[in-house]
């Protein structure tokens, strides 16, 4: 029977009396230790697919697992072949696991993800740039411009805003930065300019906050969206 | 407000916290230790998060609408008022989700986006206490229509 594998973490970590794991009905999770660490793991269900309620589970599990003190998250969908592999896991990896757990300790995952809001951000670009400012209104003193005209100036456009965006990137960077223990880039896609993960210390939770705050509030063209406390699943491996 | 607290999960609160979901999904699926000597699971979805479809920006259809965007925009009386932080939290991760699925064309990135979709989709239901045979099967997909059962 393969093993699934939730979270690592001490082996005096304290850890609620019953977890539901994944699957349907929920599998029972136990544990598997090895020296000072235990692994949190379920059998691993026949048939294993990134579904909703499996995603939750998975992630429920952590969360409350980590109620009691630091776990390393693991990425949903990893399967043992039995538990003794993973107590050999846990026996190979003692020294850095715990050290990881204790840079970890007293902290949270928080994402940021930031986009712009389009009218405000053209606003800016056109209003600082007198070039194609002064573009827009040839084009609109000739009744918007020919088809041509009108691709030429949104290219440019399009070329302001894609700047801006790396502007704002890492001006969100260096602001939240200085309130943070730690920072992931995570991976780029079309939906946002940023999507960052920090590491945050509890007692500086709300300074975190209140910069992300202040982001949006000093810069308009911003939307700034912040997800957490989360289990720190971006800082589980030494970056 | 746009902090969404990840702990209110579904079956933790019965209910709150679903405009997160994406975004926690995101990371349970993409972020993580991962022990080479385990098995992953093949999971259809991991890598279309990583794709970058930025080159979406530069696209014809891009650049006209900006061009368009620009000629309504007044710039002498400024951008119009910021509608605030509180209205735009569910309207976000709507775009978010939506933006994802935009670039991604091969049928592996529209099951995943079709997943996420759906999750969301059915989050809502649960919100609204389940007007339940509304939008029942057709556009499901195959993924997680038992979970309805």
């Amino acid at each position: 029977m393969s093993t699934y594998v939730y979270a690592i973490t001490r082996a005096s970590q304290e850890l609620p009396d019953s977890l539901e794991g994944i699957g349907e009905p929920a599998l029972p999770v136990r544990t598997v230790r090895s020296g000072r660490l235990l692994a949190l793991v379920s059998d691993a269900p026949a048939e294993l697919r990134p579904k909703r309620r499996d995603l939750l589970a998975h992630q429920r599990v952590i969360i409350r697992a980590g109620a009691g003190g630091p776990v390393l998250p693991l990425r949903f969908g990893g399967v043992s072949p039995d538990d003794e592999t993973v107590a050999a896991v846990l026996e190979e990896h003692e020294g850095s696991y715990l050290e990881r757990l204790e840079t970890l300790e007293g902290k949270d995952e928080f994402n940021v993800k930031a986009s712009h809001e389009e009218e405000a951000v053209l606003y800016k670009v056109l209003s600082e740039d007198a070039a194609l400012r002064a573009r827009h209104e040839a084009n609109r003193a000739a009744g918007g411009g020919t088809h041509d005209d009108r691709l030429a100036f949104g290219e440019q456009v399009a070329r302001a805003v894609a700047e801006q965006e790396r502007a704002d990137a890492q001006l969100i960077e260096a602001a939240l930065t200085p309130c943070a223990a730690g920072l992931r880039r995570g991976p780029e896609s079309d939906g946002w300019l940023a999507n960052l993960s920090f590491l945050v210390e509890r007692d500086r939770q709300e300074e975190f906050r209140a910069a992300v705050r202040a982001l949006h509030e000093e810069h308009a063209h911003l939307r700034v969206q912040l997800t957490g406390p989360l289990p720190s699943y971006s800082f589980a491996e030494a970056g | 407000m746009t902090v969404v607290p990840a702990q209110p999960m579904p079956a933790a609160s019965g209910g709150g916290g679903s405009s997160g979901l994406y975004d926690v999904l995101e990371l349970v699926l993409d972020r993580g230790l991962v022990i080479d000597a385990f098995v992953r699971v093949s999971l259809v979805g991991i890598e279309i998060l990583k794709i970058d479809v930025r080159v979406v920006v530069a696209s014809v259809d891009t650049y006209l609408r900006f061009a368009e965007a620009c000629n309504r925009l007044d710039l002498e009386s400024g951008p119009r008022k910021n509608p605030g932080l509180p209205d735009l939290v569910g309207e976000m991760t709507e775009s978010g989700a939506r933006g994802k699925a935009k670039g991604a064309l091969s049928g592996a990135a529209r099951t995943i986006s079709d997943a996420f979709e759906q999750a969301r989709s059915e989050a809502e239901e649960k919100k609204t206490s389940s007007r339940s045979g509304r939008r029942s099967g057709s556009s499901r997909s195959s993924s997680s229509g038992e979970e309805k059962e």
